[in-house]
């Protein structure tokens, strides 16, 4: 879809030229290239169309005999704008004087006191005294809107923002404005606690101190405080961030907007989680098993002992990165792994591994989509992913793009998600059809109908379904984006994925192409920087490719290898298959742990522990989906160990593995300086050539954009119809896993986020659930043989024969289930509490009778005193 | 010719030789001086004995802080807004604002200071706390005595500014 | 005026059975739909913009130029007869659409073809239950007899009427708060523009007009647009139903032609004021225009569009309250405001906090807690408002208040002292120094001592 185009003008600004793009705000018009600010308290251009509401930015145009928004009013050539005439002044004063004759003016308690846009306007425009002495509005203060936003009604100035964010950015439609005249407020519709995956960003939008952050509150003054922008590595979306620090303490997370990561927006999950940062089960120095135990040891001991168990285990030794796993430690401990030990076992994702030549036609800079493609392509097909779990700000973006841009959306994918109201089709497979899909779809799209039939049938579909489904795809128009999750990469799907994008000619057209989802935050800087099994740096070839994380389990259990490095990495809780990694966990002759908190992994099997840090300790760098490489800068130090003793705490990972490769003896694996590893991964990887951590900066830098990576292209791969799923009997269903938003260690250990903490819940279909005799809320009992207990939840757009449960939870994970084919059991009604039903990162699936049921907050209804 | 200075120079005359003469030049300007020591003797003491005895200061002399409770109910007056911290040029204040609950009710507000910490080795005395409070919470009082041993004994935490003045400047005992 | 057309919308309101698609066709209704049907739709646009008729909701905005912005083209369009009566004082539309439907109905069915719209909507007061069910039942009888519907009359034109009742609300009779409310959500005015025109219901274009400006299209259609347009002034044409009430002998509804003597209409049609009592001061239309002290000069106005502009307030919707000697000017000042800050919708903030603040200020007069400084202050609130707010509704509760306080301050101020006295405040001294609350240099005249 064709991106605005700017055409410059000329208007008169104060009885100044100023020669702006047509159709600029005048008010952003004015900021930008007039060097004049008009104050606006409602406008804000994330939230859609101007509305108007607050009159603080009137105007006076000439040839309008009133004055005018300048929120609103488009610059047009040869407009005459006058903004400092008394006209202007008078107006703006009366509408501070107004806007404050109900504000309470506690400033002085107020969270946002001395970074309040109405106290600068006030300051800027406003009268300075008030002529009104008669009684203020009074409400009952302050109130939770949310265990996470307090509301301070008598504050509000009735901008509208946070209700329009509602409304129109991240569509839940939850909160709305109530009564009229001057008793209006903001609420939800029934007084429901305003919970959603995105509430958060209404306490930034608030022009005021009526909606503050109940996890901030009354910790800081805008002047104790330092603001350190950094990347937030929660997931894979690694939105920009500026972390509020006072006292060595991270105490609050803002967006720092970038409209080609995030356009703004913050998930409540990255909002909040930073909490864990500070939490007192963190472990805070190194860890060493001796008997059953694990005891507190000095840095010499544990770097001595892990030194010791791989130089033993040579090249038996295997590593596994994930979570917040910065290039330059990836390309550390992969070097010392392979240069030195001779390993090339080194495994990232939770998917299959995909042959190299694969891999390398995924990485091709032709083929790659960006973020901002979500919200201009003609057609964004998502592919057994949702965005709102994996990487959640995209969810807001390919809605803005529907929403506004008119871009179609196609969601192909075993559980609904969370988009599937703004889709313009949907399709559904089966558990673990992605495979079987994507071979189907490019047979559709190629015409082979041979292929279709089977391939859909392999999928849990049929061939119409999927033909109906790729002319709604061709339909949209030429620019195609496709979003898919790195675990539907299995067997052949690779391949697949390369044929429907050459039918579809993306590499050809700009603006479209393919965009991953990968499963590990820091998933493409990892595989780039060389931390895989199958390739070096740069996707080079090496001699003795290594395994992929399943066969490293095997591996282990079976003897064959010996020793496994876990960086940032918790097998048992985030990698499918927990029996099979005990057992392999339990085998290794040693376990290296990289890891924050005393995990299961860590506290059963784990026998060098070493502390890891929390990304706003980080300094680095990570690579961003679409191959942004953005710089991870510390903003806090590292803590300190419980003895207090100078050098025991936390240290930087990249230098415990440089202090590894030492003890070992390889001198090249060592570092003297963080900023010294970050330049030796950009000389090590071809397309990274020529970066410096300077011209990355604070905005990060697309490799796509500087470099060339050739990839030797080859015609439409022939492919196989995938084997069929497994037969399932009558009474089974088959089992697909998802991992909510909520699932994360991170948030287990924020105090703030405990009421949202993801719990077992089991989706179901209305056939399957009255088969059983299921009611929504009732307990229930999935599994085929293990058996592990959860919540039921019934959801009308899931397909018969399906059943989703959570993983990646604390308790009662599902990957304790190994087979395909489950069954389902009631075993008790549901509990009436109704704080015990989990809260869903999907709040508007299917309209309102999925919004999270009133969690028995106390919310007090309003009282006018 | 011999130099004749002319009306330029002033001859002085030199007292006249003689014992009668002599002995007022050797005593009579003692005797003068002497006259006001004498004299100012029979006055009495003019210095203060401190520190048993203290310089009244000024009405608007600014001593040491003193943080406020409301009489009636006993209630703190800071809410730790920071803004005293904001104003100190000398960056010598630290507040840590918590929040009020019904059990635990600290002041009057909505947050109350957790912790109100004045480095008193840092401060200059300037005031500027007392014009920047909103809630006449601080003030500046008469108090000069602050030498200590220790720096660290010179920050002053939330309850040594609540409560009154410490006698800290040791005094001799009546028998001594 | 020609004797003919003493009264047009009036013309036989009152025969029994009216209402009925019977009587109605009987006295010749429908008929111009057949011959608009025949005609052009621009031949049609062409009558309206000649007659010069002009809205009779409020604004007066011409409605031949309204309708000729609505733009060509297949897009969908609407028509939208606001029948949101809610202007305090008028009570016009309710009579018309009680006892003449299908008049209006087939202004509609004319006006839709005009513009090419095929869905029109009427959107009625809740509270006019009555009239809706009476609305109802005329486009049931008109859709059975082929007026509404697909094909209507075996044309190829498809034109639908949908009689929406509203839930209540002042403001739903703002045209774009009016569309919103339609559209299922809050009735919050709109920023303007995009005009209706170009941008209204679901966002397609929208011709919104009263129902007495729709009813006069067929009217226009049988006349011819010329001829009507020599009824009138030159600028104000037609006739105009007024709505006289307050404190006069004959209130009631009456169809005059623009340009009456106001007197004529107080004293003729009105019968002038009660017995053993003098006018004061009216509001010559509706509550929302500015009040005027009923001195010989304006008797001797004529009532039209432009005449009542120049003296200083409006026509509006053609409502006339009338007020004597026995109403005291501060009561009518406390009761329009308490009106529009109930009605006010909270969207934007000049209207929502000053309509608000005027209210407070005149409880403070009214229970004798206020000197005549707070005169100033409420003018100066008003003129605050006035030109400032998103839609008029701030504007409409400013200009009655300010032209209350400009016409009536020596009674104001008088009244405040009585009633300080009274409450036991003391005299109030104009200037007396209310400290901090002295407000900014400019915006605070002192008062000029009675």
């Amino acid at each position: 879809m064709p991106r605005p185009v700017v055409k410059e003008i000329t208007f008169t600004l104060d009885g100044r030229e100023i020669t702006a793009p047509e159709g600029m705000i005048l008010v952003d018009a004015a900021g930008k290239y007039g060097d004049t600010e008009i104050p606006v308290f409602c406008y804000e251009p994330k939230l859609g169309q101007p509305v108007g509401a607050c009159r603080m930015c009137l105007v006076e145009i000439e040839g309008i005999p009133k004055l005018q928004t300048g929120c609103s009013t488009p610059i047009r050539d040869g407009m005459v704008v006058h903004t400092q005439t008394q006209r202007v002044h008078d107006a703006q004063r009366a509408v501070v004087e107004f806007l404050l004759i109900n504000h309470p003016l506690d400033c002085p308690v107020c969270d946002k006191g001395g970074e309040c846009p109405l106290q600068d306007i006030t300051y800027g425009w406003g009268p300075g005294t008030s002529r009104f002495i008669e009684p203020k509005r009074h409400f009952k203060k302050p109130l939770e809107l949310s265990p996470l936003i307090a509301i301070d009604r008598e504050r509000c100035i009735l901008c509208y923002r946070c209700v329009r964010y509602s409304q129109e950015v991240a569509e839940d439609y939850q909160l709305v404005l109530q009564q009229r005249g001057a008793a209006s407020y903001v609420s939800t519709f029934d007084g429901h606690p305003y919970v959603a995956p995105f509430s958060g960003n209404i306490i930034e939008l608030c022009p005021v101190g009526a909606l503050t952050s109940r996890a901030y509150r009354f910790r800081a003054r805008p002047w104790d405080i330092e603001g350190a922008g950094t990347v937030c590595a929660g997931c894979t979306a690694q939105c920009n961030v500026e972390l509020t620090v006072r006292d060595e303490r991270v105490l609050r997370v803002l967006s720092r907007d970038h409209s080609e990561v995030d356009d703004g927006w913050l998930c409540d999950k990255g909002r909040f989680s930073y909490q864990a940062v500070h939490a007192e089960e963190r472990i805070t120095q190194p860890l060493v098993r001796e008997g059953a135990e694990l005891h507190p040891a000095s840095w010499e001991k544990a770097i001595e002992a892990a030194a010791a168990a791989l130089k033993k285990a040579g090249d038996r030794a295997a590593a596994l990165a994930g979570g917040t796993t910065t290039n330059e430690e990836a390309f550390l401990l992969s070097g010392l792994l392979r240069d030195k030990l001779g390993s090339s076992h080194l495994a990232t994702g939770v998917g299959g591994e995909q042959p190299l030549d694969v891999v390398r036609a995924l990485a091709d800079p032709k083929l790659q989509a960006t973020v901002p493609d979500l919200e201009f392509a003609h057609t964004v097909l998502l592919v057994d992913c949702d965005p709102i779990d994996e990487a959640p700000v995209w969810d807001l973006r390919i809605r803005k793009g529907v929403r506004r841009h008119g871009t179609k959306l196609v969601v192909a994918s075993a559980r609904p998600t969370a988009l599937d109201q703004n889709a313009a089709a949907t399709l559904r497979f089966a558990p673990g059809g992605a495979e079987g899909f994507l071979v189907a779809l490019d047979a559709a799209l190629s015409g082979d109908a041979g292929n279709l039939g089977g391939a859909a049938s392999a999928a849990g579909t049929n061939a119409t379904a999927i033909q109906e489904f790729a002319d709604a795809l061709r339909a949209g128009g030429e620019e195609v984006v496709i979003v898919y999750g790195d675990r539907a990469l299995r067997g052949s799907a690779g391949r697949a994925l390369l044929n429907i994008a050459s039918r579809l000619n993306l590499a050809n057209v700009a603006n479209a192409g393919l965009l991953e989802l990968p499963s590990t935050p820091n998933g493409r800087g990892l595989r780039e920087v060389g931390f895989a099994a199958g390739h070096g740096p740069g996707f080079s070839t090496i001699s003795a490719p290594g395994h992929g994380a399943e066969a490293i389990a095997s591996g282990l259990a079976s003897g064959d290898l010996h020793t496994v490095w876990l960086h940032h990495v918790d097998p048992l809780r985030n990698y499918p298959n927990r029996p099979a990694w005990e057992k392999a966990l339990g085998t290794a002759q040693t376990v290296i742990a990289v890891e924050s908190q005393l995990t299961d992994t860590v506290r059963e099997y784990a026998d060098v522990v070493f502390p890891a840090e929390a990304y706003p300790e980080k300094e680095g760098t990570i690579t961003h989906p679409d191959g942004r490489v953005q710089r991870l800068r510390q903003a806090i130090g590292h803590p300190r160990a419980a003895s207090d003793v100078p050098g025991s705490g936390v240290r930087a990972l990249w230098q415990v593995i440089s202090d590894v490769a030492r003890e070992l003896g390889h001198s090249a694996g060592t570092a003297i300086a963080g900023a010294v590893v970050s330049k030796r991964v950009f000389e090590a990887v071809p397309f990274y050539n020529g970066m410096t951590l300077d011209g990355i900066g604070g905005r990060g830098l697309r490799w796509q954009e500087h470099a060339t990576f050739e990839v030797e292209q080859s015609d439409p791969f022939v492919l196989a119809v995938p084997a069929s799923l497994p037969a399932k009997g009558e009474s089974e269903l088959r089992l697909g896993t998802f991992r909510p938003l909520w699932a994360h260690k991170d948030v287990d250990l924020s105090p703030a986020l405990q009421f949202i903490r993801a719990k077992q819940v089991v989706e179901l279909s209305k056939a399957d659930a009255d088969a059983r005799g299921i009611g929504e809320g009732d307990r229930v009992e999935i599994g085929n043989g293990t058996r592990i207990p959860g919540t039921a939840r019934i959801r009308a757009a899931i397909p018969a024969g399906s059943v989703f449960v959570a993983e990646g939870i604390a308790e009662h994970n599902a990957n304790v289930l190994t087979h395909g084919i489950v069954e389902v059991h009631r075993v008790g009604p549901g509990s009436t509490d109704a704080t015990s039903i989990p809260i869903q990162s999907t709040p508007a699936v299917e309209g309102r009778a999925e919004m999270p049921p009133s969690a028995g907050l106390p919310i007090p209804p309003r009282e006018v005193t | 010719m011999p130099y004749d200075p002319g009306d330029d120079v002033v001859v002085i005359h030199q007292p006249r030789e003689g014992a009668a003469s002599g002995t007022f030049r050797a005593f009579a300007a003692t005797l003068k001086g002497l006259k006001m020591t004498f004299s100012r003797a029979v006055e009495g003491t003019t210095t203060i004995g401190y520190p048993e005895e203290k310089t009244p200061v000024y009405p608007r002399f600014r001593g040491r802080h003193k943080l406020h409770r409301f009489e009636d109910t006993g209630l703190e007056k800071c809410v730790g807004c920071s803004l005293c911290a904001a104003a100190c040029p000398a960056d010598c204040i630290r507040v840590v604002a918590a929040e009020n609950t019904p059990e635990n009710r600290v002041s009057a507000g909505e947050r109350y200071a957790a912790v109100y910490e004045i480095n008193l080795s840092r401060c200059i005395f300037c005031g500027y706390c007392e014009i920047a409070c909103p809630f006449d919470a601080i003030t500046l009082g008469h108090d000069y005595e602050m030498a200590d041993y220790n720096r660290s004994d010179l920050i002053f935490t939330k309850e040594m500014l609540l409560a009154e003045p410490l006698e800290r400047t040791p005094l001799r005992t009546p028998d001594e | 005026m020609p004797a003919n057309i003493d009264t047009i919308l009036f013309k036989d309101i009152d025969e029994p059975g009216l209402n009925t698609r019977e009587v109605y066709e009987r006295r010749g209704g429908y008929e111009m739909l057949r011959k608009a049907l025949k005609m052009e739709p621009s031949a049609v646009l062409d009558e309206m913009l000649a007659s010069g008729v002009r809205g009779r909701g409020g604004a007066g905005f011409a409605m031949g130029r309204k309708m000729s912005f609505i733009p060509k083209g297949t897009m969908d369009k609407y028509l939208v007869c606001n029948a949101d009566e809610s202007e305090p004082g008028t009570f016009k539309d309710r009579e018309l659409m009680q006892k003449n439907p299908h008049l209006l109905i087939e202004g509609i069915i004319i006006g839709a073809y005009c513009i090419g719209a095929s869905k029109s909507f009427i959107f009625i007061r809740g509270e006019y239950d009555y009239v809706a069910d009476i609305l109802d039942a005329a486009v049931a009888e008109a859709r059975a007899a082929g007026y509404l519907g697909e094909n209507i009359l075996g044309s190829d034109h498809t034109i639908d009427l949908v009689v929406h009742r509203g839930a209540g609300a002042y403001i739903c009779g703002e045209e774009t708060a009016l569309l919103d409310s339609l559209e299922g959500k809050r009735g919050n005015p709109r920023l303007k523009p995009p005009f209706p025109a170009v941008q209204g219901l679901y966002q397609g274009p929208t011709l919104i007009n009263n129902v007495e400006t729709l009813m006069n299209v067929p009217v226009i259609l049988n006349m011819g647009g010329a001829e009507y347009a020599k009824i009138g002034t030159e600028t104000s044409t037609g006739t105009k139903m007024i709505s006289i009430s307050g404190q006069i002998k004959y209130p009631g509804n009456y169809e005059i032609e623009l340009g009456m003597k106001t007197r004529d209409i107080l004293f003729d049609l009105g019968g002038g004021p009660l017995e053993g009592r003098t006018f004061k001061a009216w509001f010559p239309g509706g509550s929302s225009s500015p009040v005027m002290p009923l001195t010989e000069e304006v008797l001797e106005m004529p009532y039209d569009f432009d005449s009542i502009a120049k003296a200083g307030s409006m026509l509006g919707s053609g409502a006339i309250i009338v007020f004597d000697d026995s109403t005291s000017i501060v009561d009518v000042c406390y009761k329009t405001a308490h009106f529009y800050r109930h009605e006010s919708c909270g969207k934007c903030s000049p209207c929502r906090e000053g309509c608000n603040w005027t209210e407070k200020m005149l409880v403070r007069i009214k229970n004798g807690d206020a000197t005549p400084m707070d005169l100033d202050i409420i003018e100066s609130v008003c003129n605050q408002i006035m030109g400032n707010c998103l839609c008029v509704l701030g504007d409409a509760m400013a200009m009655p208040v300010s032209s209350m306080i400009k016409h009536f301050r020596p009674e104001f101020e008088a009244y405040i002292e009585a009633k300080r006295e009274e409450a036991g405040f003391g005299v109030a001294i104009p200037q007396t120094n209310r400290g901090a609350h002295a407000g900014p240099g400019p915006l605070l005249q002192p008062a000029q001592a009675a």
